[in-house]
């Protein structure tokens, strides 16, 4: 009689009973398997092919190298004039919807009244400037104790909790110190969005898609990822008319960001949080924190 | 041909299975067609929301980037701690194999299953890529994201409970006993880590910190008590199978559960409130005063106070409302209660937040409205879980077994299974407490007697002649 590996006789109940051959060919078996799908899962979630997160918009250029970087970025409060051309050009460089309430940047308005109460407006993001009418309808300046306009992005943290608490590590930190998301591997939980204290993140919303065309997932200032790794400013910085926007690599003690941070008085948000930022504020007070 | 479904002979022939189930529809009893009509009708507008729901970059949520978790997370995080709720509870019978809780076994672990199943649906629809989710969890695990762990431990005791329910069924006692260990203690292992989903938000002050987890376990183990409240309740109503000693023990047990964990659950919410009020971590208070005298402040004092905590507290405590129809009202307050908690609980964490989000400023609070997408799937969620749980108590053998006699329970050297000898004794009838439980209460007339199905096989059997 062949052996089939199952002990026991024909018309008897066979025990479970494995031989050493039919092990090793169900192992035989089992390998292919398991790689068919490994790959049956990278095709559903591109996840199986590392190099699906260097595509389009978040793509560094050929030969760029991150471990060699260390971009950061300066915001001088002092210098801001809340024109909103840098949530124009974001919108325009990197697919972000036309819809008010998304934005990888935006600006606010914060106006410190002599009582210690704060009023931030920010409307339509700051994308059409701040018309006195619709940030301070009440203005009454014996009230106002000071008003500057404070630029927003994403942090870009050292110590990131969006990639702490991704389940699927979707979202990650680059040796540059960029966080970025890859859009095919994001199942669109939102846990990042509502673990950033910053309000940094957003979901792509209906009939809207991401640079690489990918509907459903979060989406986040990168840093303007595509340009900087080709010697290029991110979209915001270039068009900042008063220089506000300051960017480039803490490893080059000459760029314009390391000039600035050595010789500017900088803080960061929210630094309690023990999030260490790499987007810098020059004539920011405390009520941000 | 024909198969045997629940002891009742099916045809497998479709014609013959078709004639039978007209007959089978024919043959309930009015009352329960209707409330089977009215579940299936919700079901279908459940479903109708789902599937447009599902394709990813569909915006048919009424979320923001600032309130990015809407009523399907709340539903979903209510039934998650529904499930784990049931099993804690009933550990007292199927674990510890204390006498009074014995007759919960077979109906908390067909709900916890239904309600695990039910949540697990929410948060697919939820998710824009559920798939991507499966696989990535699996391919890319992330051991520091505790959502990774509550798909984990949730994912375990899918597969511990599917066991505990099989081998109830078939009798593989020795099984069933490692699968009620299992379940029960996985049942505190997945609400924890469901607790730390939200506890590790610093972002989110309300939610943040370590007494986020036990808080979740708390209100898990209230609202499983209470489902088995409403359950049993109705089993004594309409005399289901087991009713007898579900009035004799089950209702005095869930009622004295309910009677323990209620002021418990007062304090751990006492001492949150007191917390947010120290007004010492910033932005807890803000999240707190939005639910003592904001704008979710009504849901906080009427719903989960007044009806959902004190109300029942006094309905399971006071003598004269110690009787089934007592518990069912306090169960179903504590359920609705548990229902406007968990919605305040995903509310407060959002509502107040601490900064603009994606360029937008929300002051004083953040605003959502749910969809009326979301408002179909979460009645459809409601309906789907009534539906198939009554059809389980139609149509599935829901009378205790001889599992889990005394001897059966792990540590014991006795043999597990057997025959029960003789009746147990309503070991607590005769205390003072439960003594209106010893018999039936002046109401539980069985209205729709007709609930228990016939056992016989020969009315629907064709080969019985009976057709």
């Amino acid at each position: 009689m062949r052996e089939t590996g199952l002990a026991g006789t024909p018309g008897q109940n066979v025990s479970p009973t494995l031989s050493r051959r039919r092990v090793l060919q169900l192992g035989a078996a089992a390998l292919p398997a398991l790689c068919g799908a490994r790959l049956l899962a990278g095709a559903l979630t591109g996840s199986g092919v590392e190099t699906a997160r260097a595509a389009d918009a978040t793509a560094p250029a050929d030969g760029y190298d991150p471990s060699a970087h260390s971009w950061a970025f300066a915001v001088d409060t002092t210098t801001c004039i809340g024109c909103g051309r840098c949530v124009d050009a974001c919108k325009q460089e990197n697919h972000v919807p036309a819809e008010p309430e998304m934005n990888r940047t935006w600006v606010e308005l914060h106006v410190l009244n002599q009582d210690g109460s704060v009023r931030v407006s920010a409307p339509d993001g700051g994308i059409r400037g701040f018309p006195t009418e619709e940030t301070m309808p009440e203005a009454d300046a014996a009230d106002v104790r000071d008003a500057y306009f404070v630029p927003r992005l994403c942090m870009q943290c050292e110590n990131p909790p969006c990639t702490w608490v991704c389940p699927v590590s979707a979202t990650y930190k680059n040796a540059d110190g960029v966080v970025l998301v890859d859009e095919t591997r994001c199942i669109g939980c939102g846990y990042c969005m509502v673990a950033c204290p910053y309000g940094a993140r957003y979901m792509v919303p209906a009939g809207e898609t991401t640079p690489k065309g990918v509907a459903g997932v979060v989406d986040k200032c990168t840093f303007c990822y595509h340009r900087i790794t080709r010697g290029q400013l991110p979209a915001c910085a270039e068009v900042c008319p008063t220089s506000a926007r300051i960017f480039g690599d803490r490893n080059d003690p000459q760029s314009a960001v390391s000039v600035a941070l050595n010789e500017r008085r900088v803080r960061v948000m929210k630094p309690g949080l023990g999030t260490r930022p790499r987007v810098f504020y020059t004539g920011l007070e405390g009520e941000v924190d | 041909m024909s198969v045997q479904v629940a002891g009742r002979t099916v045809s497998a022939d479709p014609r013959v299975a078709v004639r039978m189930i007209r007959l089978e529809v024919a043959g309930t009893p009015r009352p329960l067609k209707l409330w089977f009509a009215l579940l299936t009708v919700l079901c279908m507008i459940g479903a109708v929301g789902a599937l447009i729901a599902l394709p990813p970059g569909w915006e048919v949520l009424g979320t923001s980037p600032t309130v990015e978790w809407g009523i399907l997370i709340t539903g979903y995080v209510f039934f998650a701690i529904t499930t784990s709720g049931l099993c804690l509870a009933s550990s007292l019978g199927t674990v510890f194999g204390i006498e009074m809780f014995i007759p919960l076994e077979k109906r908390h672990a067909i709900l916890a299953l239904l309600s695990l199943i039910t949540a697990f649906g929410l948060i697919a629809l939820d998710l824009h890529y559920p798939i991507r989710m499966v696989f990535g969890a699996v391919l890319s695990p992330s051991p520091f994201s505790p959502m990774w762990w509550m798909g984990v431990f949730y994912g375990a005791y899918l597969v511990f409970l599917m066991t505990e329910v099989w081998s109830m069924f078939t009798g593989h006692w020795q099984v069933h006993r490692f699968a009620c260990v299992l379940s029960s203690i996985t049942a505190i292992l997945a609400p924890t880590t469901l607790g730390a989903v939200f506890g590790v938000l610093a972002a989110r002050p309300y939610w943040h910190g370590a007494f986020t987890p036990p808080a979740m376990v708390t209100a898990a183990l209230l609202s499983g008590i209470a489902l088995l409240g409403i359950v049993f309740a109705l089993v004594n109503r309409f005399q289901l199978a087991g009713w007898e000693r579900a009035t004799t023990l089950a209702i005095p047990a869930i009622r004295l559960l309910m009677m323990i964990v209620l002021p418990v659950t007062m304090l751990v919410l006492a001492w949150q409130m007191m917390f947010g009020l120290y007004g010492v971590v910033p932005g807890l208070a803000d999240a707190t005063k939005a639910i003592l005298v904001g704008p979710l402040a009504l849901q906080f004092w009427i719903i989960r106070v007044g009806l959902g905590l004190l109300v029942p507290l006094v309905l399971v405590v006071r003598r004269r409302s110690r009787t089934p129809t007592g518990l069912f009202a306090a169960s179903c307050l504590v359920f609705l209660g548990l229902l406007a908690d968990r919605m305040i609980f995903v509310s407060a964490g959002q509502i107040a937040p601490g900064t603009a989000v994606a360029g937008v400023v929300s002051s004083p609070w953040a605003e959502y409205t749910p969809s009326p997408v979301e408002i179909a799937i979460i009645v459809g969620a409601f309906a789907f879980f009534a539906l198939v749980y009554t059809l389980a108590e139609r149509y599935l053998p829901m009378g205790e077994h001889e599992g889990h006699l005394v001897g059966s329970f792990l540590g014991s050297t006795e043999h597990p299974g057997g025959t029960r000898e003789e009746p147990a004794e309503p070991v607590l009838a005769s205390e003072p407490i439960l003594v209106s439980d010893a018999v039936p209460a002046p109401d539980a007339v069985p209205a729709l007697d007709a609930i228990p199905a016939p056992s016989v096989a020969p009315v629907l059997d064709p080969a019985g002649g009976a057709l």
